[in-house]
């Protein structure tokens, strides 16, 4: 931060949407930051969105409602939006744009840092391969998450994925380490409700104290959701690269982050691309799913979880689609596991982490697991087959192999996928259900699982 | 007679029949019992370590809800505290400000802040505002600056200039207090720095 301030413009040309165009200015830069004071001496932070031929184009994070051309007055900060940071911000709870929403004083920074980040060197990223554990099953033994990594949940409206966001902002650990681990939670768009069960969930279960919260809910502008991410980001990046921590980064619900940026792009009259999102949504998206990683010589990670629901639960719509070509699989949540009260609702049929493989096996978890993982994901895809046909032909169609399958596959979800939310479940624990599972089909069933393993864990029922 | 004795005899008969099946059935029940009680034993050892551990799991979380929310709650009292000492900090050195002798130096400070203000703003075309304290060597300097002219009306600052072109589309905030406003974080954390709270 330096002491020099910023030149005051007066002259407003237009307000259109989230958007204030400033006339006759000269000097301003692309993202510097803007203070919009309005006549009655109120203030509003933007940036700068385009500059060229005297004019400005801000944008406004706190929206543009009650400002007017006259007596509204623009201030060009003279630098881009900074997050102040420090070990301090831990436990704290911001608001959308960073500033504290806990009641308690701005924390006192040790830096000062540019909210869009520094590009990740792609030659010093170092490839992601240490096991987090969430505590939750499914995740922990199918779709493992590792330190690094940027694995999105993919939901629905009205499903379960925040009981999830808050169930692994909870429990999340790295295990076989004494490293330090934090969780930065970003809230984006989300309920009053959702916002106080987030805060009073890590508050009450003592997590708070080693996570950072950013809350923008459904009534704060939707512009400020734009920085919502991004702030959160920075924070992490210093927890992670500067004070050396491993930072599990859950942001919640991006699409409302997208849904902004639609905002925006409307408003500033731009050629709009699939279902009205902008042309450069995908590059958009990388800038906040890239910031995660492992970087050569630091010590700490940046993983991130962000959740996304799929308007009318469509993979294929332009939020979801995308992010799927950035990250590194995907935890889909199903609505027909929903609807029969299992929670969490994982499709494991759907889902995947990418790097599942390097971060589970001895050293890591445990030498069977990516094995029996296998074959329990190849069990449930039968025991969906056969629940199929039993569907066409009835149970009594089916054969003694096939009830088997069946069986797999309801005590699948009943015993392996449905957990409380308040169950912290260790891998060896996970690991051990996976295996009771397994030892309801016959032996000669189990094609993926080497003999060694086979004698050492199968109980034959 | 002779029927009555063959008739105690047959009753002996089924008598001692049942009794050594009541005693076999007994001691049938007693080893399934004993079986039963065998079984069970590992099972309900089983279940005493799952009771013991779900219990070590509950008393860890709960010692964390404790230990962690103690531990937030100290360092946000820590928190207000400093802040509180920070704020006394800042209004003593505010006073100190505002009654500063403006004679010495103080005329080159505000020279450097209309010079700053007028290269900002890329013109000397400007109206210059002051409070009552600094108006007289503002207008003593005034005379540098080509085309610019101190305004009537003062403003309510500790010291130093707000600078406005003519034609009133740009302001300048060159003002002691905006140059504080601008600094604070800087000067927040040298003061918390002073009372060892961050390093």
């Amino acid at each position: 931060m330096s002491s020099e301030g910023g030149v005051q413009y007066s002259k407003i040309a237009e307000i259109k949407g989230p958007l204030v165009i400033v006339d006759d200015v000269s000097n301003a830069a692309f993202d510097e930051l803007v203070e919009i004071e309005t006549g009655e001496g109120e203030r509003r932070l933007g940036k700068v969105l385009e500059v060229g031929n005297g004019k400005a184009i801000v944008q406004v994070f706190e929206g543009t409602t009650g400002l007017s051309i006259s007596g509204t007055n623009a201030k060009f900060v003279g630098k881009v939006m900074e997050m102040p940071v420090s070990r301090e911000v831990l436990g704290r709870v911001f608001d959308g744009l960073g500033r504290p929403k806990d009641g308690l004083p701005d924390p006192i920074a040790d830096k000062f840092i540019d909210i869009n980040g520094e590009p990740m060197n792609p030659e010093q990223r170092q490839y992601p391969k240490d096991f987090i554990q969430t505590g939750i099953s499914v995740i922990d033994g199918m779709i493992t998450l590792v330190r690094g990594q940027k694995l999105p949940i993919f939901s629905g409206s009205g499903m379960s994925h925040n009981l999830v966001a808050a169930q692994i902002a909870r429990q999340a650990s790295v295990v076989g380490t004494q490293d330090d681990f934090a969780v930065v939670f970003a809230a984006i768009g989300v309920q009053y409700s959702e916002a106080e069960y987030f805060r009073r969930s890590l508050e009450e279960s003592g997590a708070l104290k080693r996570s950072v919260l950013f809350l923008n809910t459904a009534d704060d502008p939707a512009i400020e959701r734009i920085i919502t991410p991004r702030v959160a980001l920075t924070v992490a990046e210093y927890l992670a690269f500067e004070l050396g921590m491993h930072v599990l980064v859950i942001l919640t619900d991006m699409t409302n982050y997208a849904e902004a940026l639609r905002e925006i792009s409307a408003a500033r009259e731009e050629v709009p691309g699939r279902k009205g999102y902008p042309g450069y949504l995908y590059t958009d998206l990388s800038t906040i799913y890239e910031r995660a990683g492992k970087l050569n010589g630091r010590k700490g990670s940046v993983t991130q979880v962000p959740i996304l629901s799929m308007p009318s639960d469509d993979i294929t719509h332009p939020i979801p689609d995308l992010t799927g070509y950035i990250t590194e699989g995907q935890v889909v949540l199903g609505r027909d596991l929903f609807r029969q009260g299992v929670y969490p609702p994982v499709n494991i049929l759907m889902s995947l982490s990418r790097l599942m493989k390097d971060g589970i096996g001895e050293g890591s978890t445990r030498a069977d697991h990516g094995e029996v993982s296998n074959q329990v994901y190849d069990a449930y895809s039968r025991a969906q087959e056969v629940r199929a046909l039993a569907g066409i032909v009835g149970k009594a169609g089916l054969t003694e192999i096939d009830l088997k399958y069946m069986d797999v596959g309801d005590v699948f979800e009943k015993e392996f996928l449905s957990q409380a939310t308040d169950e912290n479940r260790t891998i060896e624990e996970t690991l051990g259900i996976l295996w009771r599972i397994i030892s309801k089909l016959p032996k000669n069933e189990i094609t993926k699982i080497k003999d060694k393993y086979v004698d050492q864990y199968y109980k034959e029922q | 007679m002779a029927s009555n004795s063959s008739l105690e005899q047959a009753i002996d008969k089924i008598l001692e029949k049942t009794e050594k099946k009541i005693l076999l059935d007994l001691e049938n029940a007693n080893s399934a019992a004993k079986q039963t009680l065998e079984d069970a034993l590992p099972k309900i050892e089983q279940e005493y370590d799952q009771i013991i551990s779900n219990g070590k799991k509950e008393a860890d979380k709960i010692e964390k809800q404790i230990t962690g929310s103690s531990d937030l709650e100290a360092r946000n009292k820590q928190l207000t505290l400093v802040e509180e000492s920070i704020d006394k900090v800042f209004t003593k050195a505010l006073d100190e400000i505002a009654n500063a002798d403006r004679s010495g130096d103080y005329t080159n400070l505000i020279k450097s802040f209309m010079d700053e203000s007028t290269k900002t703003l890329g013109t000397t075309e400007v109206l210059v505002f002051t409070n009552n304290k600094d108006k007289d060597i503002v207008q003593s300097l005034i005379s540098q600056y080509p085309g610019a002219e101190v305004s009537s009306e003062t403003i309510e600052c500790l010291g130093g200039v707000k600078v406005k072109s003519k034609d009133g589309a740009m302001t300048f905030d060159n003002t002691i207090d905006a140059k504080i406003e601008r600094l604070k974080p800087l000067i927040r954390k040298d003061i918390a720095t002073q009372f060892g709270v961050v390093n």
